[in-house]
């Protein structure tokens, strides 16, 4: 264990009618055992001895599952350990004398509402737009239920392991939600379960897409390096298949 | 502001969205959560949800019930296990048919593994029963009753966080709401109430909850004078990562995976002969601390600190890969190792509520041993005692829980809104937590929250633990008056109104003190050990004086004790051992 001494640059805004800015603040002797967000509760307490607002930032769970934290550090979505949340990200990857640039996720479609806190309901929008089953196409339990093959359960449930915390979208040039979008879709397109719905969807969840102010997704990639959850660019793949699948047929 | 529905849930973890789900369909349903509904902690169960399918060896309901009740240390009411082990199936199979992607057998079916406890046949020896998608079980399933919310137009009030409960003797009109972005008090009134704020972990210093499992729901209603049932009774994880207490899910046992103390020996041999590694939760990590105290954890040391070892490395990449992802992310991440590779250092963690507010079948809360029912309020999941879980809970029976009690309230609620009067609350019933509210916030100079957290989890987990004595309970319940008196006096330093995360902390913190009080006062009033309250002065179970549950109710500074009934209507109370 060692400890390090930091310039942080955080963007501050009161709410998402006011101007940000980025302050600067210094943070000494930090240990390297400790997690990101552990470093950012120290700042905290740090500034409400000073007597200045603490910096307001998302959390729940700390370790990777809920997918409430995030920011962007030093331009990237939730710090520069691959395949990880920011609440998963050590200090033991900073060293001494580094200045961390920590801003919100940024998007057209996620207002900024404090600090570090953004507004991801647009992503319940999508949801809403189509990504459920509401047909019930299962018969009576038998002790079967629908036979479903291992490999496409398991393609299912990498999408399904989407944690919805907006890093594609904060990574992305242009604002797409399409790893995200992609992630359900694929997860209900793979199974039986979902197939009687699967034009509909498509077709109506690519439409909320657009009308919430997401960009359009031209094939840069950055979301798939960000992903926490390793979701991959196959299934924006699949979502464009399906999509001209059902725009044609829908005629 | 006043805001009408019929139903409020409060809470969007697994038990509240099957709730509201059901609710919506015949009431005007809002769910409030202090999270975004697909934050909560459901999302973090990773083993999986139990159901008697059969699909890869015989299994039957019946045994499942029965592991239940063994399992809790016959603390279980019987009926209710049996409606719980009844219902799974079908649940299991709606979940399904709503797009949850379970793992398969080779043949298409959904695949099962074993689980701790879970026996074949009344106890002869492990049994596949536990359906899963991979380590995400929880989270497949809170994202599936989500869409499904969504889809049925439930109304949404995120970040909305419940202070207090309206009652008016013996029914209930509604809840006393703090919007964290602007910090405003709402008061909801409703027909019907549904707690489902999940569980309270946060009491202790090493624990797998969230931040966010302060007990809110508990704890609003003990204070307006409902008992809280079982609250002695705390489950503790054996495995947990050492000194983080993030937890290894059980499903690495359930695949396989050993516990070993400094000598490489597989230690629960000696504990527990038949179910060894997959004994219940409440044997495995009493043993594990019993071989730390005997110089055997991995230092040797006999701290309380000291460790033993999770062994996964004979289970080989792939397995641990297909079938265990984010647990080996976990320990990579937080650990720097590979399972595949060297054993996970784990001790056990503060985990999972058995007690709780008392409820029926139904989701009804009771409001003492008589049954006289609160009208209009209901509880379900984990901040629930039904009690299926009695005095310890088996692995995978809480998700469980959710989905079977979270439906049944929600359906006799979609029933009882649509009977029951109208009911009239005016801006007036928002005024005890307003006050609160003002003196937290006024501005004058007070102690740091921060600290009296600190202290209240260490006498917590080191008087309250898995251990315990009428010595250091009686300081325990001392320490935490002493820590509630000074609460009194504690103030935000930030003052500002919009998301001030720094004032419902400390209100979080009120709750958690009140539930201290109440848990230490009910073990200390348990002069016997069963389930995962284990007395060193009372080693042994004593069914003709405690085979009953408790009933603690808050009053001022005080704590009452009373007792109810269990029901042992199908399974006559035997020793238990595995
Ligand atoms: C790491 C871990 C792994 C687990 N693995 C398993 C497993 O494999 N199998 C199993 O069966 N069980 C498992 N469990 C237990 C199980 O996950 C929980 O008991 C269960 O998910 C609790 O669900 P719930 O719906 O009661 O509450 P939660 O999911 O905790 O939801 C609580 C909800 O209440 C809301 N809330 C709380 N307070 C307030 C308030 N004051 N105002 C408004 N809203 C509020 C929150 O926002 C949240 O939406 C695990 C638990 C943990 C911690
Ligand atoms: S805080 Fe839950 S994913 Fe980071």
């Amino acid at each position: 264990m060692s400890n390090i001494d930091l310039t942080l640059q955080i963007w501050r805004q009161k709410n998402s009618d006011a101007l940000g800015k980025l302050e600067t603040y210094t943070l000494d002797k930090i240990s390297t055992d400790m997690s990101f967000l552990e470093m950012l509760d120290v700042l905290n307490e740090k500034l409400t001895m000073e007597g200045i607002e603490p910096v307001a930032f998302d959390h729940d769970c700390r370790e990777g599952i809920c997918g409430m934290c995030g920011a962007v550090i030093n331009g990237v979505a939730h710090g520069p350990e691959k395949e990880t949340t920011l609440c998963q990200l050590h200090m033991r990857h900073f060293k001494t004398g580094d200045v961390l640039v920590i801003e919100p996720f940024r998007s057209r479609a996620f207002p900024i509402k404090k600090d570090l806190v953004v507004d991801r309901s647009a992503f319940d929008k999508i949801i809403q737009a189509g990504g459920y089953v509401s047909v019930n196409t299962g018969g009576t339990p038998d002790g079967n239920a629908i036979p479903i093959s291992s490999h496409i359960a398991e393609l299912a449930m990498d999408a399904a392991a989407c944690i919805g915390c907006g890093a594609c979208v904060a990574s992305c040039p242009n604002g797409a939600a399409m790893l995200f979008t992609s992630a359900k879709i694929s997860q209900l397109c793979l199974l039986p379960q979902g197939h009687a719905e699967r034009k509909k969807r498509a077709l109506s969840m690519v439409e909320t897409m657009d009308k919430e102010g997401f960009g359009n997704c031209t094939n840069l990639r950055e979301c798939e390096a960000v992903c926490p959850k390793s979701i991959s660019i196959r299934n924006i793949a699949r979502l464009n298949r399906e999509f001209v699948r059902a725009a044609f047929s829908e005629g | 502001m006043i805001h009408q529905f019929e139903t409020v849930i409060i809470g969007s973890g697994g038990a509240g969205l099957y709730a509201a789900l059901e609710a919506s369909k015949n009431s005007n349903t809002a769910v409030l959560s202090k999270l975004y509904p697909i934050r909560s902690h459901t999302g973090a169960a990773q083993g999986g949800i139990s159901a008697a399918l059969g699909n890869v060896e015989e299994d039957k309901p019946e045994w499942h019930a029965f592991d239940t009740v063994k399992g809790g240390d016959y603390l279980v009411d019987q009926k209710a296990a049996s409606i719980l082990a009844e219902e799974a199936i079908q649940a299991v199979y709606d979940l399904e048919n709503r797009g949850l992607p379970f793992n398969r057998t080779p043949e298409g079916r959904i695949d099962q593994r074993r689980f701790g406890g879970h026996t074949r046949n009344f106890g002869e020896g492990p049994v596949r029963r536990a359906c899963y998608a991979a380590d995400r079980t929880g989270h497949m399933i809170l994202q599936t009753l989500y869409q499904q919310c969504i889809k049925n137009e439930v109304s949404f009030f995120d970040e909305f966080q419940v202070v207090d409960l309206i009652l008016e003797g013996t029914k209930c009109s509604g809840v006393v709401v703090v919007e964290l972005a602007t910090g405003k008090l709402h008061i909801f009134s409703a027909k019907a109430v549904l707690f489902a704020t999940g569980g309270f972990g946060r009491m202790f210093k090493i624990t797998s909850n969230a931040y966010a499992n302060s007990g809110d729901g508990p704890a609003v209603c003990a204070r307006r004078g409902i008992p809280l049932e079982d609250m002695e009774f705390f489950q503790f994880h054996p495995t947990g990562i050492k000194g983080l207490g993030i937890l290894i899910s059980e499903a690495v046992r359930g695949e396989g995976g050993i516990l070993r103390n400094r000598d490489g020996e597989r230690f629960m041999e000696e504990y527990s002969p038949t179910l060894l590694d997959l004994a219940p939760r409440d044997i495995v990590a009493r043993s594990m601390l019993t071989e730390v105290r005997n110089g055997m954890g991995i230092r040797g040391d006999r701290q309380i600190d000291d460790y033993l070892h999770l062994d996964a490395t004979h289970l080989g990449k792939d397995t641990l890969m297909k079938k265990l992802p984010d647990i080996s992310e976990f320990c990579k991440t937080y650990l720097g190792i590979d399972p595949a590779d060297d054993p996970i250092p784990v001790l056990p963690t503060a985990h999972y509520a058995m007690g709780g507010i008392p409820t029926d079948e139904h989701g009804r809360v009771i409001l003492d041993n008589k049954g006289t029912i609160v009208d209009g309020l209901y509880a379900a999941g984990e901040c629930a005692c039904v009690s299926v879980h009695g005095a310890n809970r088996l692995g995978t029976n809480s998700l469980l829980d959710l989905v079977v009690f979270g439906r049944r309230a929600g359906k006799h609620i979609a029933q009882y809104a649509k009977g029951a009067d109208g009911v009239k609350v005016d801006e007036s019933a928002a005024d005890e937590a307003r006050q609160w509210i003002e003196q937290i916030t006024d501005g004058s100079e007070g102690p740091h929250g921060g600290h009296i957290t600190d202290e209240m989890q260490t006498t917590m987990m080191e008087k309250v633990g898995i251990y315990r004595n009428e010595k250091e309970m009686q300081e325990a319940v001392d320490e935490i008056q002493d820590l509630r008196n000074r609460y009194r006096d504690v103030r935000v330093q930030d003052t500002s109104s919009t998301f001030n995360t720094d004032l419902l902390e400390i209100i979080e913190l009120g709750n958690l003190l009140d539930l201290s009080l109440l848990t230490a006062a009910s073990a200390l009033d348990r002069k016997e050990s069963r389930g995962a309250h284990s007395r060193e002065d009372y080693p042994e179970r004593d069914d003709d004086n405690f085979l009953k549950h408790s009933l603690a109710y808050l009053e001022e500074d005080t704590v009452r004790l009373d007792y109810k009934d269990v029901d042992t209507s199908i399974w006559e109370p035997k020793p238990r051992t595995y």
